[in-house]
């Protein structure tokens, strides 16, 4: 359960810089819900991810995950109960550890080890149950550095690390905007996959039309800073991308000049 | 080089080793070019003469509280980093610098002699062996078994979130490592070994001295780049001991180049010959093919 509400954000406040990323905007994720958000650049869906997670701190309003109000809480704390897939496969994972010691990282998150060795026997065996899944064969290179693996990979190891331990609510930003089709397509069945097994709270940011409305049960469009298109259910599922990019037009009254968005 | 003046050598070796184990937690672990280790080095040499010539202090506790004075000082480092935002390096310099007014007050003067006061060298004597050899034998023991301990520290959950912390931040702050935090006891630890090299070395080298700290820095940085770049490092283990290996070959060939007649070169040279050989090891790191193959002529 993701609750936002009255959430502003300025960024450069005081400077000839000076702009609104986000204007009071309230947003309801309940549990179990995967919500995809769709936007052209510049309107505020990563921002708002941000604000959820604790890289941006709003000017006003109030974040609650998990019926804990966590807007004040640093990255860190958030961390135990919101886990984050990154645009950017380097990002997700540290390159320098193996793929085991990412794993236990991922798992301290929620389980900090302390003083005891960071692997033992069970987490190696989960790490090992876990890679299995995407039939990379990546569970018999528990000890190869990450950084020898494919984008893709890694990208899907991320997956796995965000989805390991107790936390209910799942952030994707972008996570398949660097891969190959192929990949990136194998990527978000995996997502797939995850989320509904493990009943996760999802919110997907894309700049795929298409994937928005494939994946998740639910659709919010930004632009500005605001929330402009809400659909779930029958509605949503009755929708065609040239559906979206007509209310898009109808809502603002101008055409979308950003060719990502048209591409999806 | 008589074996004396080899076993001397060794000594300041094995001694800076642990100034590059310091090294190797900052640059390479943390990803934080740490410069209060020119402080840290003179504080624990101050801190244990004082304690030991002035207070009567067993040479034993007295190195601890060396140690313990240096974590604070790093501690203070990536504090002015983590709190205040003040960029890395100047959080270094100003608390190295802070440090020599310190180690003046705590010396009460520039330097400090140990001639003739109990060590933790001399309290060993007695087992029969000459000290020249018992004093490179204990090091042996302390530095290994720090690094051990080290190694062990690396491998825990705490050791592998403050890997994490420097090799990629937001992902560590994402998997809930506090990134300050890691920095704050990194930066401790790394000078406390530093510190404790000062002490050790102030005990071999019979005196303290605020000026001793100067060069302290690339040294360390010195010996883990060499170290680093001659032997494989695919573990944690095998890092460490790199860097050890790369402080003793660090003294060596600062030792032959002052040795080497012809080259002329004098004591007061060293800082000059650690500069260059730094920068010959990075330069033959970033193009192994041609400068590479010209340093292992060179030493050989």
């Amino acid at each position: 359960m993701i609750e936002v509400s009255d959430v502003r954000v300025t960024f450069n406040k005081g400077t000839p810089l000076e702009s609104t990323a986000l204007r009071q905007l309230g947003l309801v994720v309940p549990q179990g819900q995967f919500l995809t958000i769709i936007g052209s650049n510049g309107a505020g869906k990563s921002t708002s991810l941000n604000v959820i997670a604790g890289l941006v701190r709003p000017d006003c309003g109030k974040v609650v995950v998990d019926g804990q109000n966590v807007t004040d809480w640093p990255i860190h704390r958030r961390s135990r109960l919101i886990s984050r897939v990154f645009q950017d496969p380097k990002m997700g994972t540290c390159e320098d550890l193996t793929i085991l010691e990412n794993f236990a990282l991922a798992h301290g998150r929620t389980q900090p080890r302390g003083f005891r060795f960071a692997i033992d026997k069970a987490i190696r065996e989960q790490a090992a149950e876990r890679l299995e899944l995407l039939k990379l064969g990546l569970e018999n290179r528990l000890n190869d550095k990450v950084g020898l693996l494919s984008g893709g990979q890694r990208q899907a190891v991320s997956l796995l690390m965000a989805t390991t331990g107790e936390t209910q609510v799942l952030l994707l930003d972008e996570h398949t905007a660097a891969l190959d089709p192929k990949t990136a397509e194998f990527v978000m069945e995996l997502t797939r996959d995850i989320v509904t097994q493990l009943k996760l709270t999802s919110v997907m940011v894309t700049h795929s039309m298409a994937q928005a409305l494939h994946y998740g049960d639910r659709t919010v469009m930004f632009h500005r800073g605001r929330i402009i298109f809400d659909a779930q259910g029958e509605e949503r599922s009755a929708m065609q991308v040239s559906d979206l990019l007509q209310l898009f037009k109808r809502d603002q009254g101008e055409e979308l000049s950003d060719d990502a968005l048209l591409l999806g | 080089m008589s074996l004396y003046e080899l076993l001397g050598t060794v000594e300041v070796g094995l001694t800076f080793g642990l100034v590059a184990l310091g090294a190797f937690i900052t640059f390479r672990i943390l990803d934080f070019p740490d410069l209060t280790v020119e402080g840290s080095f003179p504080l624990g040499a101050a801190v244990a003469a004082i304690l030991i010539v002035n207070f009567g202090w067993n040479p034993w506790p007295a190195t601890f509280a060396a140690a313990v004075a240096g974590f604070g000082a790093g501690f203070v480092t990536a504090f002015l980093n983590v709190r205040f935002n003040i960029l890395h390096i100047l959080s270094g310099i100003l608390v190295s610098i802070s440090l020599y007014s310190v180690n003046l007050r705590i010396m009460s003067g520039p330097n400090k002699p140990l001639l003739g006061a109990h060590t933790i060298f001399s309290a060993a004597q007695g087992w029969g062996i000459p000290a020249y050899i018992l004093s490179p034998l204990l090091l042996v023991v302390i530095i290994l078994a720090i690094k051990l301990l080290l190694d062990l520290f690396l491998h825990t959950g705490l050791g592998m979130n403050m890997r994490a912390a420097g090799a990629n931040p937001a992902m560590a702050a994402a998997n809930g490592v506090n990134v300050g935090r890691m920095k704050l006891l990194g930066l401790g630890m790394a000078n406390a070994l530093t510190a404790l090299a000062g002490a050790m070395f102030a005990q071999s080298f019979g005196a303290a001295d605020a000026y001793m700290g100067i060069g302290v820095v690339i040294i360390g940085l010195a010996s883990v780049i060499v170290g680093m770049s001659i032997l494989p490092v695919r573990t944690i283990a095998q890092a460490t001991l790199a860097c050890l290996f790369g402080a003793m070959l660090y003294r060596f060939a600062v030792a032959f180049s002052l040795n080497a007649d012809f080259l002329g070169l004098k004591a007061s040279d060293v800082q000059l010959v650690t500069a260059v050989l730094v920068v010959v090891t990075l330069v033959g790191q970033s193009s192994r093919s041609s400068m590479g193959k010209l340093l292992k002529r060179r030493s050989s």
